[in-house]
């Protein structure tokens, strides 16, 4: 951990709000970046919302005995988990069916052609993440898009090692398989 | 030809060998399983073609909505000001509690004189 953030975080601590404000704007990115790859981007600014609540409630139990991105991880992972599954039981209560989660991917401003395409598989990507279970999603999104080791993965998901590789390895081939489903469904195998 | 019972498992384990996570050994024999049965060599394209689609979906940068950030400084203020409200409140009564509690104490001592 850098010492501005160490320092940051203390100020936060005793209620410095100039602290605070620069630890949103500093690592907002994070946030927001793994909320919307784990809920999708319609989700992630609420969620990214409730963090930033959460890490100022929390902030005088920030220790500095990890990373402060560590912690922020851990408490936008777990925020997201608990808002998908809010979000699933309120889904079943109202529907009583088991809707699986579309996420809705930004555009794309380059060739209008490649964009299409590339914008397309990307859709087809992330429809079919979204069909992953959430804890296995969370763990690929930290390995495979956030580049995490699994050690940190362990300490954020609040699992053992061996767990955390497992929910990368099932995680992997839960996606190819809902990526070659989503491919047959739109007959483009 | 991979099937049977343990398909799932051969599966996680070619997702592996995509992503160089396996040991030497276990490289060694995925490579062999890769060499000696199509099925598999097409999984470990798939595979390698969907690693690279994360990665690259990683490497974006989104935009964070600036109502995220103005959202989260606000309550914070908010909160703050509450904290401190609080604090300031609990300091005053603490006062007068300490006063009554010194009056109690010169009112027990004049009436025993």
């Amino acid at each position: 951990m850098t010492f501005e953030d160490y320092n940051l975080t203390r100020r936060a601590a005793r209620g410095d709000i100039e602290a605070f404000s620069r630890l949103v704007r500093e690592h907002s990115g994070l946030v927001y970046r793994v909320a919307a790859r784990i809920l999708g981007d319609s989700d992630a600014q609420d969620a990214s919302q409730e963090v930033w609540i959460r890490v100022w409630r929390n902030i005088k139990k920030f220790r500095g005995e990890s990373a402060f991105s560590t912690w922020l991880y851990k408490i936008t992972v777990n925020t997201c988990l608990s808002s998908y599954r809010r979000e699933q039981s309120r889904q079943a209560r109202e529907i009583g069916d088991d809707l699986s989660y579309l996420p809705v991917p930004p555009s794309i401003e380059d060739d209008p052609e490649t964009a299409a395409l590339a914008g397309e598989r990307r859709e087809q990507l992330l429809r079919a993440l979204g069909r992953v279970r959430a804890e296995h999603r969370a763990a690929l999104v930290l390995r495979h898009m956030e580049g995490l080791s699994y050690a940190e993965l362990a300490q954020i998901l609040e699992v053992p090692d061996g767990t955390a590789k497992g929910w990368v390895y099932r995680g992997r081939a839960a996606l190819l398989v809902a990526l070659s489903e989503d491919s047959l469904e739109g007959g483009s195998a | 030809m991979i099937g049977g019972q343990d398909h799932w498992e051969i599966l996680e384990r070619i997702g592996a060998y995509a992503a160089s996570e396996l040991s030497p050994e276990e490289m060694r024999e995925v490579e062999q399983l890769i060499l000696d049965d199509p099925e598999a060599l097409r999984l470990a394209e798939s595979y390698l073609r969907m690693l690279a689609m994360l990665g690259a979906i990683g490497e974006e940068t989104p935009e964070v909505p600036e109502a995220v950030i103005d959202h989260a400084i606000r309550r914070a203020v908010v909160s703050a000001f509450f904290r401190q409200a609080e604090d300031f409140f609990a300091g005053v009564g603490r006062a007068y509690l300490g006063a009554f509690v010194y009056y109690l104490g010169l009112r027990a001592a004049g009436s025993a004189g």
